[in-house]
């Protein structure tokens, strides 16, 4: 049983590569990386129980911690894009481009 | 028994949110598919028996979290029209796939390579609050001061980049 755990995480990590290398929607490649997090949580905890240690699960809570900072300062960041450039295409956003 | 019928059921609500979410071309679709994912694998958490973790991941993960994105995207007012036009999508998704296979193949090798366990549910208060809370307090003592850290700095960044008034123009 353990090993379907992990292959439904692998499933979730490729997908959500798939969406950050393929859309090009802000807010879509945004959620996609939030999805690879959740992908990550879920091996953690599946390692936690199959140890029957529970660090797992303060390191799945530590990774809760970092999204959720992550969210506020990304969604701060599009907030100003929009502002600036009314678009929400990553192609546009390519300020540092020389 | 039943917790295999509920392993097979949230993992497939969990596959088809997730590629929603890739799939959908308005980000709110997308963030309604993704809370879907989110709130199945709060089940796979159950079923592990993490339950705090079930707990905070309904309330933190879908609960706070997503409605902080689903509140920008309504506060931006998305039309149809400001959306990126991705006509070449499926192209890009069908290579992002052939580009990711090598890697999923690579992780499934490492997880054959482990032995196999039972995942039955646990007794004797496995994850639950206070058993999690004493290692959270002895043992990890300051990656959680650290983290507090990171959320005070992400919150003080947040306010001054959202809240410039115009005093740069």
């Amino acid at each position: 049983m353990m090993h379907c755990y992990l292959y439904l995480s692998i499933i979730l990590f490729c997908l959500g590569i798939v969406g950050v290398v393929a859309r090009r929607n802000v807010f879509t490649v945004f959620m996609s990386i939030e999805l690879m997090l959740n992908a990550a949580n879920l091996a953690f905890v599946t390692f936690a129980r199959v140890h029957e240690s529970m660090d797992g699960h303060v390191l799945a809570m530590m990774v809760m911690a970092v999204a959720a900072a992550e969210a506020a300062l990304a969604l701060a960041v599009v907030i100003l894009l929009h502002k600036h450039k009314g678009k929400l295409d990553t192609n546009v956003f390519s300020l540092l481009k020389g | 028994m039943f917790a295999d019928g509920l392993f097979i059921m949230f993992a497939v609500l969990a596959v088809l949110g997730a590629v929603g979410l890739v799939l959908f071309r308005h980000p709110m679709n997308g963030a309604m598919s993704f809370v879907v994912t989110l709130i199945s694998l709060a089940g796979l958490y159950a079923l592990l028996s993490a339950k705090l973790i079930f707990a905070l991941q309904l309330i933190v993960y879908a609960g706070a979290i997503m409605s902080l994105i689903v509140f920008i995207i309504m506060f931006l007012n998305i039309q149809p029209d400001d959306l990126p036009k991705e006509e070449t999508k499926l192209l890009y998704v069908l290579g992002g796939g052939i580009l990711v296979v090598p890697i999923g193949l690579f992780l499934v090798k490492i997880v054959k390579s482990l032995p196999e366990h039972s995942t039955a549910i646990m007794g004797g208060n496995f994850g639950g609050v206070k058993e999690v809370g004493l290692l959270l307090f002895r043992d990890w003592l300051i990656p959680f001061e650290i983290v507090s850290l990171l959320l005070l700095v992400s919150l003080v960044g947040a306010v001054i980049l959202a809240g410039k008034r115009g005093t740069t123009k």
